[in-house]
């Protein structure tokens, strides 16, 4: 990244969505009716599987798609019957739709031909804005002539040669290779705090939204199942789905049977096919209610002598994943799969076989309502 | 052993279907340098280059010869040009209409597209004479009496068909991302067409040009419904064909010419877009 100021007043604006749907004529209701306010300035990624209506949110505030119900308001203002060219946003395509005819400083100047700048000042502010992005010395090649992570600076710099208040990201580092992509998302963040434009970023790439991003709304089937920060996300999911989808976790199904006061909050029992568990109760479920207890693989341990665990169960080692760093283990208990992360922090776990006493916590598990689970990777490889 | 009789099936169907393709037209070119009409390849009265100088001869020489001395030459070179002019109108209004409907088919979706398609497109599937007759009398009802006129519009009619076929599998083959960026960045349609959808189509459009540019030159059956008493090249050849002694062996000449810059043009097409790839 260039070390220089980025030209221009760039101020992000606010937006609302204000019971928002969307029903293709087709009838597919893409959005169900949302309420959702992002704040001028931040970092909010929408995060959910493909088909979750993400995408169709980012265009409904981009002004490709007109709302079915509800309003877009951006910056306080309506924006009903303002057309893409009219709106106070930028948006950058998957595909990043650079014009492969222009040279890359007209890319980027594009927007301002629209204003009718003058072709001097145009590439003045072009090659400014190329600075930014560290491509000062591109502005006369074409797009096909740049590397994929150079194209996607070239995309940002567009989007931000005309001063957009919102700046929308439909995916933009999918098609970028993994060190890359890690770098990319750096340098976004960075862009995005010098700039002060309020970024909306779509992503199905949970590792995306939560190193970037201030707050996340994580979406399945046109809903928006929860907002929240990263950590928030992470540590307290909403719903099953959140749950599932976010992360790694394993998953215990049963009915309440009893209901505890822990010393942070409420807690419940559920009779799982392993025996009965306890974990947080932060949905207020009753006794029978249908639900499920979930853990996360790094919340699991061994049980040693001296390590008291609010649940505990016998399982079989069935295979040991070394990652380095840590070693991921996955065992099977009955029907049950089950999967623990252990810190690296000797052997890596080598001596490990067979039948093994293993448990967690019960403020470590979170007992919600049952509900529909994210796909899991094996699931979605079946159905490809 | 199957294989190889079904192979040899292949080969000999092939090799009929190169005959059925090429003999005509190897028979034509070589009639064309026989000193005989009406042509012959069978009657060989000698090597001749006439029936091609006859367009530049000198007039002595036409007249000194039974069969060019009976042909108008003034009168065929006059119908050449007004085929150029015809379609040096037919191929620039073509271009206009086809674009439009490619745009309009591609680009902008209603519901009323699958009709469109078929509304646009049905001159090209009618025959060539009802739209030629049709052409004629529904002009005529408005004074414009059949000649150039008549034949430019019953023309464009069909010939816009070509180039809206080229340009809509064009558009197709390009997402509209790029077009939608453009807009997204404060562009005006118009703006966006021109910077982005037109550069991005203009070799589509110098081949649909191209391909216009032919369909109107060798129009037949429209143009002659339409023609009243003007002429184009295509139905002065036709004219000259129906002579009841056999056609003069000028139209070989003219074929094999047409020929000639068939295979040149397809040649330098290919050479091109050879060098393009290298690029």
């Amino acid at each position: 990244m260039g070390s220089s100021d980025l030209p221009g007043k760039l101020r992000g604006q606010d937006v609302a969505l204000q019971g928002m749907s969307i029903t293709y004529p087709n009838g597919f209701t893409a959005v169900q009716p949302t309420d959702l306010v992002i704040e001028a300035g931040e970092f909010f990624s929408i995060l959910g599987p493909s088909g979750c209506g993400k995408t169709t949110i980012l265009r409904a505030v981009s002004g490709f798609v007109e709302p079915t119900a509800g309003k877009v308001l951006i910056g306080g203002k309506d924006m009903a019957g303002i057309g893409p060219n009219g709106r106070p946003t930028a948006l950058i395509f998957q595909s990043l739709a650079l014009f492969p005819l222009m040279k890359v400083w007209e890319n980027v100047a594009f927007g301002l031909e629209a204003r009718g700048v003058s072709r001097r000042e145009r590439r003045k502010r072009a090659d400014e804005l190329l600075d930014l992005v560290a491509l000062g010395d591109q502005g006369d090649k074409r797009p096909t002539e740049l590397s994929g992570g150079q194209r996607q600076r070239v995309a940002v710099a567009r989007a931000l040669a005309v001063d957009p208040a919102v700046l929308l990201l439909d995916e933009p580092l999918s098609a970028l290779d993994l060190k890359l992509r890690q770098h990319m998302r750096t340098e976004l963040r960075a862009i995005q705090q010098r700039t002060g434009v309020t970024f909306i970023y779509i992503t199905h790439d949970q590792g995306e939204a939560l190193t970037m991003s201030d707050r996340i709304a994580v979406m399945n089937k046109g809903v928006i199942e929860q907002v929240g920060s990263a950590d928030a996300i992470y540590a307290a999911p909403q719903t099953a789905f959140v749950a599932s989808f976010v992360g790694e976790t394993n998953v215990f199904s049963g009915k309440v049977i009893g209901l505890e006061t822990g010393e942070k909050g409420p807690m419940a029992r559920i009779e799982s096919p392993l025996g009965p568990m306890l974990g947080r109760n932060p949905a207020g479920l009753s006794v029978g209610d249908a639900a499920m207890l979930f853990v996360r693989p790094e919340r699991m341990s061994l049980a040693g002598p001296e390590a008291p665990f609010g649940n505990q169960l016998r399982a079989r080692v069935e295979r040991r994943d070394l990652e380095g760093p840590f070693v991921n283990l996955f065992l099977r208990a009955g029907e049950q799969e089950l999967a623990m992360h252990l810190t690296n922090a000797g052997d890596a776990g080598q001596g490990l076989h067979g039948e093994q006493t293993i448990g967690f916590a019960s403020e470590s598990a979170i007992v919600l309502p049952e509900g529909t689970l994210a796909a899991t990777g094996r699931e979605m490889a079946e159905h490809v | 052993m199957t294989g190889s009789w079904s192979n040899r099936l292949l080969t000999a169907y092939t090799l009929a279907f190169l005959v059925f393709m090429f003999a005509p037209l190897v028979l034509m070119i070589v009639a064309s340098f026989n000193d005989l009409s009406p042509p012959s390849v069978v009657d060989w009265r000698g090597f001749t280059t006439k029936w091609y100088t006859f367009f530049w001869d000198d007039e002595a020489v036409l007249r000194a010869d039974p069969v060019m001395r009976s042909l108008d030459r003034e009168r065929i070179i006059g119908c050449f040009g007004n085929s150029l002019l015809v379609a040096a109108v037919v191929v620039p209004c073509a271009l206009v209409l086809g674009l439009a409907g490619a745009v309009l088919l591609t680009r902008w979706r209603a519901r009323a597209n699958g009709v469109l398609w078929w509304v646009l497109l049905s001159p090209m599937l009618f025959p060539g004479v009802v739209l030629g007759l049709s052409a004629l009398i529904f002009w005529r009802e408005l004074g414009v009496n059949a000649g150039l006129t008549t034949i430019i519009i019953a023309q464009t009619t069909f010939v816009a068909g070509y180039p809206m076929l080229i340009l809509m599998a064009r558009l197709q083959r390009q997402p509209s991302d790029q077009e939608e960026a453009a807009l997204d960045l404060g562009a005006s349609p118009w703006l966006v067409f021109r910077r982005v959808t037109l550069p991005y189509l203009a070799p589509a459009l110098a081949s649909a040009a191209v391909i216009a540019f032919l369909a109107s030159m060798e129009n037949y059956n429209t143009t002659m419904f339409a023609k009243g008493g003007a002429c184009v090249f295509s139905t002065e050849i036709g004219a000259l064909a129906r002579n009841p002694n056999g056609h003069p062996p000028i139209i070989n000449a003219v074929g094999a010419a047409i020929i000639l810059l068939t295979v040149a043009a397809a040649l330098a097409h290919t050479l091109l877009q050879r060098r393009e790839m290298r690029r």
